[in-house]
C-alpha cells in the first residue's frame, strides 16, 4: 500500500544506515521492557535491552502476582503470542487461584502469588537465552536525536560514561522516571535517578520532544516482617486445590514447582479508621502536595476512610513476598501518611499489632506521554524512531505493561524488517482493546484492564486466548509453528465433540446439544452416561471449552455478528491531514475532540466521548469524497 | 455479504410489479428459481419463474458486477402485480437464501460500492447534516415532551444495575462486599416495570396507524366537529354529536382524511375553556394530551366571532357563509376561509395541511415516535430475558451482555444511535438516486 495509512506504520521504513548497533534498543528492563525485547528478537531483529541494574529485570516493583481479574486474560494473550510472563508465573508461583469462577466464563481469570525473587531470576533468564536479545546495563542519559525528513527522529540513546548506541528504532520502556516524585508524609524524594535533575538527561531529551504530558500518582502499602505477625488470629485464604498454570506451554505434570502457601486476611476497625482521620491533614494528597491523579479503583487507605466513611472495617490482604522471604505486603493499605502514622494505624489491626516494618507505605507522582499521540503500533506519531510502552503510557499493572512492551516490540521489528505491522482489533483480545482505549481516550487515571472495557468479552475469555491468536502469531513468527497445529487439533476435536453431541438424541426432540446448554448440566455427567462422548479422552481444558462453546453460542453468534456489522467502520482509515475545520455540519464538541485525538479509523471516532452518530456519518462520507477526489486525480 | 430481495414498484396493486435481487449469490438464487435460464451477460429474458407453488411467467432484467445499480450482482424480476403472486415469488427467493431488504439498503449498498457518484455522494453529506440538525431538533421536542424525563431515569437505573453487576465481574467479592444474585434480580424487574411505563405511555401519543395526526382545536362551538364530520364524512362511524350549543364534544374522535393527497388521522377536540365539571376537566385533559401529540395543530375560528387560538399551526376560517363573518386576515399561520356546512374551502384546506406536514418535521416525529416503541420494546424483552436467565441460573457474565443490550436498546431513544443505524436511516427514509 503506497503511503502512510493507519493500517501501516506511521513512518516510512528507516534507511538501513552506516552503523548500527541493534535494529531495536530497549531501555528499561520492566515487565514492558522484557516483553519487548523478547518479542522484537522473535521475530528475528537484533535487540538491545539497556538496564541500570541488570539484576533487577524483572522486578515486581508493587505487589508480588501476576493475573487477576481482567488481567488474567492479558496474560494468557501475552503468552498466546509467545511472550514470557505467563511461563515465568507458572515456574514462580506460590498460589494459583483461578478468579470469578462461579461468574462465568468471560469473567474467569487465572491469578498467582509469585516468590518475588524467584520471578526477576527466571524472567532475566528466559531473556538471557532468548537468541538476538542482548543485555547491557547502564544508564541512558539521554537520546540521539537526529533531523530528518519526517522531523526530529530517535536514531539512539547515549549512556552514561559516553557510550552511545545507535539503532533505527528505540522503545521507551521507563515507567514513572519522567518528573517522579516520592511522598512519604511530608517528606519528599525526587524518584528516578540520583542525582539527575527533572530537567536533565533522558527525561530532558523526551522533553524536547514537545510531547503533550499528563500526571498521575500511584501508591505502595507497607511491607512486613512476616515473623512479626500474629498469623494464629487471620482468616486463611489457601491457593486452588486443583491449580491451573497461566500458560498453554506448561506441562501440567509437576505443576505447580514451588511448594503452595496460603495469604491471610485480616480487617481494619474503628480505631484504626479515627487514626487515620485524625492524621489524614498529614497525607501529602489531602494537604495538597500532590496534584497527579490516583487510581479509583486502587484507592490509599486514606482515601477508603474519607470517601466511604460509612464503611465498618476494610480487608488488608496479607501476600507472603516468597517462600524464604521475610517480607509481607500488605495489599489493601496503600499510604503515603507519615511512617508513625503508618506504624500506629497498622498497629490497632487485628493480627498486626507488634507487626514491624520493612518498609513504610509512599506514594509516587510522575508526569506519562499523553498515548493520543501514539499510533496503534505504539510508535509516537510525531517523532520516527520512538516507541513508548508501559507505565509512561499512563497504564498501571505488570501485565498491562507487558502486553504494551509485546506489541511495541513486535511493531518495532516489523517496522525496522519493513513489514506490515501487527494490530489488534478490539475484538480480537483484551491487548487490542487496552491499546485502542489508550490512544482513543487519553488516561485520567492509570489505566487498568476490566472486563468490562471489552464489549466482546465474551469472545475474549481467559479459555481460548491460544484459540484466538496462536495462529496469528504463528503466521507472524512469534510463536513456533508446532503450537499453531496443536490449536488446530484443539479445534477439530472440540468440533468432533460437537458432532458426538447433536448426534445422540436421549428425546426425540432433544440432543446432547441441547440438554447441555442448560445451566445445571455439566460436560462431565454426560460422559459419564455417554460412553461415545466419553471416547474422546476430554481432559479438563478441552471439556471447558466445549461446554462454553455450547452454552454461550447464542450469544457469542450475537457478539461475533456486531463485529460483522461494525467492520467496515473499523477498517474505514481517515486520512491524517484531514481538516476538520472545513467540514461543514459537525458539532463543534465533535469538531473539537477529533481534531485533538485525530483518531485513525471510523471506528476509533465512533468511540470518542462527545462525537455523536451524526458526526461520524458525516466523516463517513467526506473521507469516501476525499478518497473518490484522489482516485480521480491519480 | 447477504444477497437482499424486495419489491422495488410502488407499494399496492399495479398492473406490474418489479422484485430487486442484489447480492453474491444473486446468480445462484435465481438459477434455482428459474431453471434453464442463461446468465453469462447483462441482458432481458423471458423466463418461468418456479414460486414454489406454480409457476409464473417473468421479465429477467440480469446485471452482473459491477454495472449495475448497487455495483453487485443485481437481477430485476418484473412480475404481475398480484399482491399473492408477489409474495410467493419473494417468499421463494428468501428460501433460496435471501435475505429481504431493510429500508434504503440497496442505496446503502450502491454508495459503498462507489456507484453513486460524487454529487451524489454529496447530496448525501448534506442530507446527513440537515437530517441530523432536524433530528437533533425533533428529538429534544419529543424528549422534553415526558419521554425524556422517563428514559433518563430508566438509564440511569440501568447504569446502576449494570454497575453493580459489573462490579462484581470485575473485582473481589473482598473489594466490594457480597453482591447476591436476588438483589440484582429484584432491581431488573424494577426497571422492567419502569420500561412497560414509559412503553405504555409513548403508546398512548404514538398512532398506531402509522399516520400523521392533525388535531382541530378552538373555541367551543368554533364549528370543529362539523369541520371534522365534512372533513371526513363521520369517520365512517356515527358522526360526531354536533349542536349549536357549545360543549357538545366530550371526547377525543379521531378517523381518517385524504388531505391533500395525503392520508392523515384527524382528531376532534373538546373546545378551549376553563372546566366547569369533572367530565368537562377529564375531556380538557384529554385535548391537552391529543395536542401535545399532535403532529399539525388545526385552529378553527368562528368567522362570525372570531376568538384567538393559541398554538394552532395552521387556522381554518370558518363558517364564512354565514352572514356578518369577517374576511379571513393574514397569516401568519396560514389562514384558509371554509364552510363545513357549504363545502367552501375544504380541498384548499386539505392542501394547505399536506404542504404544512411536508415542511414540517413532523413525519419525522412520528417516525421517531414508532422508533421509541420498538426500542422501548426492544429492551423490555431483552430485559426479561436477562432475567430469566439470571433466575434460570445462568452466569453473571451472560446478564451484564443482556444489561448492554438493553442499554443499546435504550440509547436508540436518546439518540445515542450508532452511526451504521443512522446511516441505514437515512437511505431508508431518502430516496437517493435510481
Amino acid at each position: 500500500m503506497a503511503g502512510v495509512s493507519a493500517s501501516s506504520h506511521p513512518h516510512p521504513p528507516p534507511a538501513s544506515g552506516p552503523q548500527r548497533d541493534a535494529d531495536v534498543l530497549v531501555i528499561g528492563g520492566g515487565h514492558a521492557g522484557i516483553e519487548a525485547a523478547a518479542a522484537a528478537a522473535r521475530l528475528g531483529a537484533r535487540v538491545v535491552l539497556v538496564s541500570f541494574e541488570l539484576d533487577r529485570i524483572g522486578e515486581m516493583s508493587c505487589n508480588p502476582a501476576i493475573g487477576g481479574l481482567g488481567k488474567g486474560q492479558l496474560v494468557r494473550e501475552i503468552d498466546a503470542l509467545g511472550g514470557l510472563m505467563g511461563v515465568a508465573a507458572d515456574r514462580t508461583g506460590i498460589q494459583f487461584r483461578m478468579l470469578g469462577t462461579g461468574k462465568g466464563a468471560a469473567a474467569r481469570a487465572p491469578r498467582c502469588q509469585s516468590d518475588r525473587h524467584r520471578y526477576r531470576e527466571t524472567v532475566t533468564a528466559l531473556l538471557a537465552a532468548q537468541e538476538g536479545v542482548e543485555l547491557v546495563a547502564g544508564e541512558a542519559l539521554g537520546l540521539v536525536l537526529e533531523e530528518g525528513a519526517g522531523g526530529t527522529a530517535v536514531a539512539g540513546v547515549r549512556l552514561a560514561g559516553g557510550r552511545v548506541l545507535r539503532a533505527p528504532a528505540t522503545i521507551l520502556t521507563t515507567g514513572t522516571f519522567l518528573r517522579a516524585v516520592m511522598h512519604t508524609g511530608e517528606q519528599q524524594a525526587r524518584g528516578g535517578r540520583i542525582g539527575e535533575r527533572s530537567s536533565e538527561g533522558l527525561a530532558g531529551d523526551v522533553a524536547r520532544l514537545e510531547l503533550a504530558l499528563g500526571r498521575l500518582k500511584t501508591g505502595t502499602p507497607p511491607r512486613l516482617e512476616r515473623g512479626s505477625i500474629d498469623y494464629a488470629r487471620l482468616e486463611e485464604q489457601a491457593g486452588d486445590s486443583c491449580p491451573r498454570p497461566f500458560s498453554y506451554t506448561t506441562e501440567r505434570r509437576g505443576f505447580p514447582r514451588l511448594p503452595q502457601v496460603p495469604c491471610h486476611l485480616t480487617w481494619t476497625n474503628p480505631t484504626t479508621h479515627a487514626i487515620i482521620r485524625e492524621n489524614v491533614h498529614l497525607s501529602p494528597m489531602y494537604a495538597g502536595r500532590i496534584q497527579g491523579v490516583g487510581p479509583r479503583y486502587c484507592p490509599s487507605v486514606e482515601d477508603k476512610i474519607v470517601r466511604f466513611a460509612d464503611r465498618e472495617r476494610h480487608q488488608v490482604f496479607l501476600e507472603p513476598e516468597g517462600l524464604e522471604s521475610e517480607v509481607v505486603y500488605a495489599g489493601g493499605v496503600s499510604t503515603s501518611l507519615p511512617a508513625r502514622v503508618q506504624e500506629a494505624f497498622v498497629h490497632t489491626i487485628e493480627g498486626l499489632e507488634r507487626a514491624r516494618f520493612l518498609r513504610h507505605g509512599y506514594a509516587v507522582e510522575y508526569d506519562f506521554v499523553q498515548p493520543s499521540q501514539l499510533a496503534p503500533t505504539l510508535a509516537v506519531r510525531a517523532v520516527p524512531g520512538l516507541f513508548l510502552a508501559g507505565q509512561i503510557n499512563g497504564t498501571s499493572g505488570y501485565e498491562e505493561a507487558a502486553g504494551q512492551g509485546l506489541i511495541a516490540g513486535a511493531n518495532a521489528a516489523l517496522w525496522v524488517l519493513d513489514r506490515e505491522p501487527f494490530l489488534l482489533g478490539r475484538h480480537e483480545a483484551f491487548l487490542g482493546v487496552m491499546v485502542d482505549d489508550l490512544i482513543v481516550t487519553n488516561p485520567s487515571e492509570p489505566y487498568r484492564m476490566f472486563t468490562s472495557r471489552a464489549e466482546y468479552r465474551l469472545l475474549l475469555r481467559s479459555d481460548n486466548a491460544d484459540r484466538r491468536l496462536v495462529g496469528r502469531g504463528a503466521a507472524l513468527g512469534l510463536v513456533p509453528k508446532e503450537r499453531a497445529e496443536a490449536v488446530a487439533r484443539k479445534e477439530e476435536t472440540i468440533a468432533a465433540v460437537i458432532a458426538t453431541l447433536d448426534s445422540i438424541r436421549p428425546e426425540p426432540s432433544r440432543s446432547l446439544r441441547d440438554i447441555l446448554r442448560r445451566p445445571e448440566v455439566g460436560l462431565a455427567q454426560l460422559e459419564e452416561r455417554y460412553p461415545a462422548l466419553a471416547a474422546h479422552g476430554l481432559d479438563e481444558e478441552l471439556r471447558e471449552a466445549v461446554e462454553i462453546e455450547v452454552k454461550y453460542a447464542g450469544y457469542i453468534e450475537r457478539q461475533a455478528e456486531n463485529v460483522r456489522r461494525l467492520e467496515r467502520q473499523e477498517r474505514t482509515e481517515i486520512p491524517p491531514e484531514l481538516d476538520y475545520g472545513g467540514l461543514v455540519g459537525l458539532a463543534s464538541e465533535a469538531r473539537e475532540r477529533l481534531e485533538r485525538l485525530r483518531p485513525r479509523t471510523l471506528g476509533a471516532a465512533s468511540r470518542i466521548a462527545g462525537v455523536r452518530p451524526p458526526d461520524v456519518a458525516l466523516l463517513a462520507v467526506h473521507v469516501e469524497r476525499l478518497r473518490r477526489q484522489r482516485a480521480r486525480s491519480e | 455479504m447477504d444477497t437482499i430481495c424486495a419489491v422495488a414498484s410502488a407499494a399496492g396493486g399495479g398492473r406490474r410489479a418489479v422484485i430487486r435481487l442484489s447480492g453474491p449469490a444473486a446468480a445462484t438464487i435465481v438459477a434455482a428459481a428459474c431453471p434453464g435460464v442463461e446468465l453469462s451477460a447483462r441482458g432481458l429474458a423471458c423466463v418461468e419463474f418456479h414460486d414454489g407453488v406454480g409457476t409464473q411467467p417473468v421479465l429477467l432484467l440480469w446485471m452482473p458486477a459491477p454495472r449495475s445499480y448497487t455495483g453487485e450482482d443485481v437481477a430485476e424480476l418484473h412480475l404481475l402485480g398480484s399482491p399473492p403472486l408477489v409474495r410467493a415469488a419473494l417468499g421463494r427467493l428468501v428460501a433460496l437464501g435471501a435475505r429481504p431488504a431493510r429500508g434504503g439498503e440497496f442505496t446503502r449498498r450502491a454508495f459503498e460500492n462507489g456507484r453513486l457518484d460524487l454529487t451524489r455522494a454529496e447530496g448525501v453529506a448534506e442530507l446527513i447534516a440537515a437530517r441530523s440538525r432536524e433530528e437533533r431538533r425533533a428529538a429534544t421536542a419529543l424528549l422534553s415532551g415526558g419521554l425524556g424525563g422517563r428514559v433518563a431515569r430508566l438509564r440511569d437505573a440501568l447504569v446502576d444495575l449494570r454497575a453493580l453487576t459489573e462490579a462484581s465481574l470485575d473485582f473481589d467479592e473482598g473489594a466490594t462486599g457480597e453482591i447476591p444474585t436476588g438483589a440484582l434480580a429484584a432491581r431488573a424487574r424494577e426497571l422492567m416495570a419502569a420500561i412497560e411505563e414509559a412503553r405504555a405511555w409513548e403508546a398512548r401519543r404514538v398512532p398506531a396507524s402509522g399516520l400523521a395526526r392533525v388535531t382541530l382545536v378552538g373555541a367551543p362551538n368554533a364549528g370543529k366537529s362539523s369541520l371534522f364530520n365534512a372533513l371526513t364524512g363521520g369517520g365512517g362511524g356515527l358522526p360526531a354529536l354536533v349542536s349549536p350549543q357549545g360543549g357538545t364534544t366530550r371526547d377525543v374522535k379521531s378517523a381518517t382524511w385524504l388531505a391533500g393527497g395525503a392520508e392523515v388521522e384527524l382528531f376532534d377536540t373538546a373546545g378551549e375553556e376553563p372546566a366547569r365539571g369533572e367530565a368537562e376537566s377529564l375531556a380538557q385533559e384529554r385535548r391537552r394530551r391529543q395536542v401535545e401529540g399532535a403532529d399539525l395543530v388545526l385552529g378553527v375560528v368562528d368567522a362570525v366571532c372570531p376568538r384567538r387560538v393559541a398554538g394552532a399551526d395552521l387556522l381554518a376560517w370558518n363558517k364564512l357563509d354565514l352572514p356578518g363573518a369577517a374576511p379571513p386576515p393574514e397569516g401568519p399561520p396560514p389562514v384558509v376561509g371554509t364552510s363545513a356546512r357549504t363545502g367552501l374551502g375544504l380541498e384548499e384546506l386539505g392542501a394547505a395541511v399536506a404542504r404544512a406536514l411536508a415542511t414540517r418535521s413532523s413525519g419525522l416525529s412520528r417516525s421517531l415516535g414508532a422508533r421509541h416503541l420498538a426500542a422501548l420494546e426492544a429492551a423490555g424483552s431483552r430485559l426479561e430475558t436477562a432475567l430469566a436467565g439470571l433466575e434460570a441460573g445462568e452466569t453473571l457474565d451472560l446478564f451484564a451482555e443482556g444489561l448492554r443490550e438493553v442499554t443499546d436498546a435504550l440509547d436508540g431513544i436518546s439518540g445515542l444511535t450508532t452511526p451504521e443505524d443512522l446511516l441505514d436511516r437515512i437511505f431508508a427514509h431518502f430516496c437517493l438516486g435510481k
